[in-house]
């Protein structure tokens, strides 16, 4: 332990030689201006909402500590000129733009080829019952599934808000159990397959309490 | 005269014994990895526990994991639940948290941006848990929702 007498020393030199150095001694001021330090870029930060390799859009929103935006539109940016300022009103930016601030940050993206392939089935109210135009959706699926022998599937069940939340959580779970069935069926295995539901409780449009929404009647299904 | 035959067949035996329990070892190692450098170009490095490397395509990331590319550089990112991130010139970016896992409903992504420009793109992760990714500039934080979006962040 004998190491510690001498950092115990050196800290003790160190105290008494910044504590010396605290007596100041005003030098008179000089001819020249005070040199002005290296300025700061007064360049904001940038946020852009783009659209998804799917064509959707989310949402992003952009919170400093003076305020927040949100940005819903594809195309629209908001800037950050410091943190205590709220984000700028989102305004539309040019394509040129983007490809002039983010040009080698877009050709650096990853390969989309292997992402993830998604869909969204959409149900009748209160049912399990597919709508027209998802059940058309199922032979895409199935030929997706196929042509990566996947093996990795995930159903994903959800329900809008009418009705009870334990009621919404048992539907939003047939939901999926009817989509992994129907995957089954066409010989998709069935370990392959994870399913998982949410009830109301991850809408994708919000709504208040008891408003049907179709768009929250759905079923993803993702494939690897 | 089979005696010796057989008795050859020991070391390539234990060899391929040791090479099973190393990939055991090495699966289990796996599991902290939370994405794979697909792009990169010019000067990329990630620091990684206080040590600097080289970012070739195929290198595994890990949580904690900071990204940075030089004047020239350019890198981009896969990350287990195929979220997309790349980074433009003088960019760096750290990996705070990556949680992906399925089966235990666990989804957490937190991304700290310090400098440059990215690309991001939502994953598997934003479909299951709509509220899971915060990425994090010196100025704001971004909430996002499965969804596509580029940011530039000036170095102060």
């Amino acid at each position: 332990m004998r190491p510690w007498k001498y950092v115990l020393a050196a800290g003790v030199i160190l105290g008494l030689l910044t504590g010396c150095s605290n007596r100041k001694v005003i030098a008179p001021e000089p001819q020249s201006k005070i040199i002005d330090p290296i300025p700061v870029s007064r360049e904001p930060d940038l946020v852009v909402l783009l659209p998804d390799p799917d064509g959707k859009v989310g949402v992003v929103q952009v919170t400093t500590k003076g305020g927040s935006q949100v940005l819903y539109k594809a195309g629209y940016g908001t800037m950050i000129e410091d943190d205590q300022k709220p984000p700028s009103v989102p305004r539309p930016i040019t394509e040129n733009e983007i490809k002039g601030i983010f040009g080698e940050a877009l050709s650096a993206q990853p390969d989309l080829k292997g992402r993830f392939g998604s869909f969204t089935l959409w149900f009748e109210n209160g049912s399990t019952e597919l709508t027209a135009p998802s059940k058309k959706m199922l032979p895409e699926i199935l030929g997706l599934i196929k042509e990566r022998k996947s093996r990795e599937i995930y159903v994903i069940g959800h329900t809008d808000r009418v009705g009870t939340d334990a009621f919404n959580l048992k539907l939003s779970s047939q939901r999926a159990n009817r989509i992994r069935d129907l995957l089954v069926l066409k010989g998709i295995k069935a370990k392959e397959i994870m399913v998982s539901s949410y009830g109301e409780a991850k809408p994708l449009v919000y709504t208040e309490d008891e408003v049907a929404e179709p768009l929250n009647r759905r079923v993803e299904v993702l494939v690897r | 005269m089979n005696h010796n035959k057989w008795w050859s067949l020991v070391p390539i035996l234990a060899a391929g014994l040791f090479l099973l329990v190393v990939n055991e070892k090495a699966s289990a190692v796996d599991s902290s990895v939370v994405g794979t450098v697909q792009k990169a170009g010019g000067t990329v490095n990630i620091v990684r526990q206080g040590e600097t490397m080289n970012a070739k395509v195929g290198l595994e990331l890990w949580q904690n994991d900071t990204l940075r590319t030089g004047p020239d550089g350019s890198v981009g990112v896969l990350f287990k639940d195929d979220t997309s991130l790349s980074l433009g010139p003088d960019s760096a970016l750290v990996i705070d948290e990556f949680v992906f896992a399925p089966h235990q409903g666990k989804f957490s992504i937190v991304v700290k941006m310090l400098k440059g420009t990215a690309v991001y793109i939502s994953g598997l992760a934003s479909r299951f848990e709509p509220d899971s990714t915060r990425f994090e500039t010196p100025s704001a934080s971004l909430g996002i929702r499965g969804t596509k979006f580029v940011v530039k962040v000036e170095e102060k």
